[in-house]
């Protein structure tokens, strides 16, 4: 099976001034990661997340072994044609504009200049910087340019994104956007390869992870299968009276388990979204990125084997809807929050006398 | 392609961008006419203008030369320090493409403000003499000495090794080697005595000739005109510091086989200065048919002094061969050459070296090409074993990198001298044409070669 990247003992020393072997960046690093997948590379910092990531794309050599990227040399043009790669910060060009920067990385790819010039455009519209585009970044925000960054990562339409910590700098809604466009891009069929400390991140989109530290794999699997406390239940209800609730209690009791009734929280991520979302429809001005409805048709497009630009590059030319300024807080959306308990249910949970006796479980 | 027009085309904008570029612009554009209007020289209009193309064309030269060495080596370097690069060669381009490109896009520019500032030096040398108050011996001065592109002919240096060899052996035989050259090593004794037998060569005693033969000159218009060139150097300086002489030019030859004479001769009776280059007019006509001229010098007796022409620009035949404009096109295209080097080796230095090590490294190549005749004969008065050190390191260094002074061509442009095509050709592909792709491709195979990123732990 050919993955998408794969490392075969990697190892990375750095040695003084006399060749003499200081410190391993990376340790006899052996990864397998499959096409289509989400994958998350965490670790403190020094971990040797980035070493990993600039040998994969040849920005550094390995001391020992061998890293493949779709079963080639990450250094191989025919193999970074088929690369986005945004670095853990946007090391970007301050004299050009926004719109040169990504002509500038558009034509290292080959593309025609008519082609360049729509996924311009769009990527323009879809980090939210079209208003500023003749700019030149160097005036940017640390926020703004990582958004650049990103467009420019997915000037190719790569199918195979390497990302280095890109939150960094961003607001929760930018945050969001990003985490959004991972899973859309999973969903259309890419690899992604998200390098990040940022857990709360990394566990919204990841498929499978690997937790790095000093150079090794202390810990990898399946997300779900890692967090998932097989011995816990959890169960969230719409309003409930104080006897519907003692009486889930003597359940919970005849089950000899302890049981813990509070109010759920919102998250918090949710809750700013919703409140710039408000502030945004009633068109409060600001000076910084502003998100489009654009963004939303992008990620929330059906699950069509088109290029990912290609769908961005069609709803940009469409007219943004009114009212939807911000990609709304998802009710089924890719990111998925807790929702009520239908009433039917709840009532055979607490009378299981009366229905079958199985709760949904969340 | 497209991937090393796409860098050199972000280059250009990052140089253009650069304040210093148009720091440097802005210098040229206000000094040249500035410079223009200043320029005094020796007081005669030719004067002003030759002041003028040499500073302006030597300004534009130097200024550029830095402003090439900046901006190519501070574009190589300041991408792997703010790390641009870690985006850029992760795309499918290949290293050596991404520093063709920084190299081209570097001399893209150059091309462009050489281009510009050249046109603004020629057309201030060539519309000035308008708005100024020209006579018409003025007029014919600078038509015959400047706005012209002469060819020169040197007459060729007699071989007197025999001669100085003998004279060595004298100096043994008679044991006078020590009164004269106490100490002195034979390879400098050998030196100071083939100069002076060289000297010999060119000196007319009081009443004595010196005759110069060429043969082969064909100039550009037979009907035209040659001039001779000289300057004169004395043994006793004359009481008015001038020298009387008679000079005969044409096929003298005829002369001597009391023939019919076929071709004129002219007799030039001439009093002029000591120590300064005086020429005369004489018409190409006198040429025999093969081509063969003779100059003949007599050093009247009233002089009562020797005459001696200098080695270096003591005696010299010239004809018209081109016109000052592709003249002066040669002389933009040499220092074109000379920035293209000068990029190679920006480049060159980029590729392992941090971006103050680089401009050093580049500044030290330049300025000891552009003084390596000095530095060279600084080199020839060392004496005994330090003297083989150097001969056999820093001289050798010197002698393989470019020798700019050797090439200069605002000496051509300033005594109205032909550049040759070939001197052109030689220069842009012995001199620095092969130069600056060895010093290209040596930096090419260690850019890569190394690693891009920086290990952080």
């Amino acid at each position: 099976m050919q993955y998408a990247i794969e490392t075969i003992g990697l190892t990375k020393t750095f040695s003084d001034w006399w060749g003499r072997t200081k410190v391993y960046a990376v340790d006899d690093l052996n990864l397998q990661i499959r096409t289509n997948e989400v994958f998350g590379l965490l670790g403190p910092n020094g971990s040797g997340k980035t070493t990993t990531l600039k040998m994969l794309l040849g920005l550094l050599y390995p001391t020992q072994g061998r890293s493949l990227v779709f079963g080639g040399d990450g250094d191989d043009p025919k193999i970074n044609a088929r690369i986005g790669y945004l670095p853990e910060e946007s090391y970007l060009y301050r004299y050009l504009t926004s719109r040169e920067t990504l002509d500038f990385y558009g034509r290292i790819f080959g593309l025609a200049r008519r082609v360049r010039k729509e996924r311009i455009e769009a990527l323009l519209d879809m980090v939210g910087l079209r208003a500023v585009a003749n700019r030149p970044v160097g005036t940017f925000s640390k926020g703004m340019a990582r958004r650049i960054g990103l467009a420019q990562a997915l000037i190719n339409d790569p199918d195979l994104l390497i990302l280095d910590e890109p939150t960094t700098g961003l607001d929760p809604i930018g945050t969001r956007q990003i985490k959004d466009l991972i899973l859309t891009l999973a969903r259309r069929g890419k690899t992604v390869l998200l390098c990040s400390h940022l857990l709360a991140d990394v566990e919204d989109v990841c498929d499978r992870i690997a937790i790095m530290y000093g150079g090794k794999v202390r810990a990898a699997g399946k997300v779900a299968d890692l967090l998932q406390q097989a011995d816990r239940r959890q169960i969230t209800t719409g309003p409930l009276s104080d006897g519907a609730i003692g009486r889930i209690r003597q359940i919970v009791s005849s089950e000899e388990t302890d049981c813990e009734v509070t109010a759920p929280m919102e998250r918090l991520e949710t809750f700013f979204i919703r409140i710039v979302s408000e502030a945004q429809a009633q068109a409060q001005p600001t000076s910084g990125a502003v998100s489009t409805t654009r963004i939303g048709d992008f990620l929330t497009a059906g699950q069509d084997q088109r290029g990912v630009l290609d769908a961005l590059v069609r709803s940009a030319a469409t007219e943004p809807t009114p009212g939807s300024v911000l990609p709304t807080v998802p009710a089924g959306g890719p990111i998925e929050s807790p929702q009520p308990v239908r009433r039917d249910v709840l009532d055979r949970l607490v009378n299981p006398e009366e229905g079958s006796g199985d709760g949904n479980k969340q | 392609m497209h991937r090393v027009l796409a860098v050199a085309s972000n280059t250009v904008k990052q140089v253009l961008r650069m304040r210093i570029a148009v720091v440097f612009v802005l210098v040229l554009v206000v000094l040249l006419p500035v410079m223009a209007y200043n320029a005094t020289g020796d007081g005669t209009i030719k004067g002003r203008l030759q002041t003028f193309v040499s500073y302006g064309l030597s300004l534009v030269g130097l200024l550029l030369a830095m402003l090439t060495i900046f901006a190519v080596t501070h574009s190589a370097t300041s991408e792997l320090v703010h790390r641009q690069i870690y985006t850029v060669l992760t795309k499918p381009i290949r290293r050596h493409e991404f520093l063709l490109g920084k190299f081209l896009g570097v001399l893209f520019v150059d091309v462009l403000l050489l281009a510009g500032l050249s046109a603004v030096l020629y057309g201030i040398t060539v519309y000035a003499p308008r708005f100024m108050e020209v006579t018409d011996e003025d007029r014919m001065q600078l038509q015959n000495e400047f706005f012209t592109a002469r060819k020169g002919l040197v007459p060729k240096e007699v071989d007197v090794s025999e001669e100085v060899e003998r004279d060595y052996q004298k100096l043994v035989t008679n044991r006078e080697l020590d009164q004269f050259f106490e100490g002195v090593p034979k390879r400098v004794v050998i030196a100071r005595l083939t100069q002076q037998k060289r000297l010999e060569k060119r000196a007319a005693a009081v009443g004595e000739d010196i005759i110069w033969e060429f043969s082969d000159v064909r100039p550009a218009d037979p009907n035209g005109s040659l001039f001779v060139r000289f300057k004169y150097d004395v043994s006793v300086n004359p009481a008015d510091l001038q020298v009387y002489s008679q000079w005969m030019v044409g096929d003298l030859r005829q002369l001597k086989t009391g023939a019919q004479v076929t071709t004129p001769i002219y007799r030039v009776p001439r009093k002029d200065l000591i120590r300064a280059s005086r020429e005369f007019e004489v018409p190409a006509q006198v040429l025999a048919r093969d081509g063969y001229l003779a100059v003949a010098f007599h050093n009247e007796v009233l002089n009562d002094t020797a005459v001696i022409f200098p080695i270096e620009d003591g005696f010299e035949v010239l004809y018209k061969a081109d016109g000052f404009t592709a003249n002066f096109m040669r002389a933009v295209i040499m220092v074109f050459v000379r920035l293209l080097f000068l990029a190679a080796m920006g480049i060159f230095a980029g590729s392992f070296l941090s971006f103050p090590v680089a401009v050093m490294l580049c500044l030290v190549v330049f300025l000891t090409g552009t003084v390596s005749g000095f530095v060279l004969d600084s080199f020839g008065y060392m004496g005994g074993h330090l003297s083989l050190i150097y001969d056999y390191s820093l001289k050798l260094l010197v002698q393989v990198l470019p020798q700019f002074d050797k090439i200069n061509p605002t000496g051509f442009l300033v005594a109205g001298r032909l550049i040759p095509w070939s001197l052109v050709a030689w220069t842009a592909v012995v001199l620095i044409g092969i130069k600056a792709m060895i010093l290209l491709a040596i930096g090419l195979w260690i850019f890569r070669s190394r690693e891009i990123a920086r290990t952080t732990v």
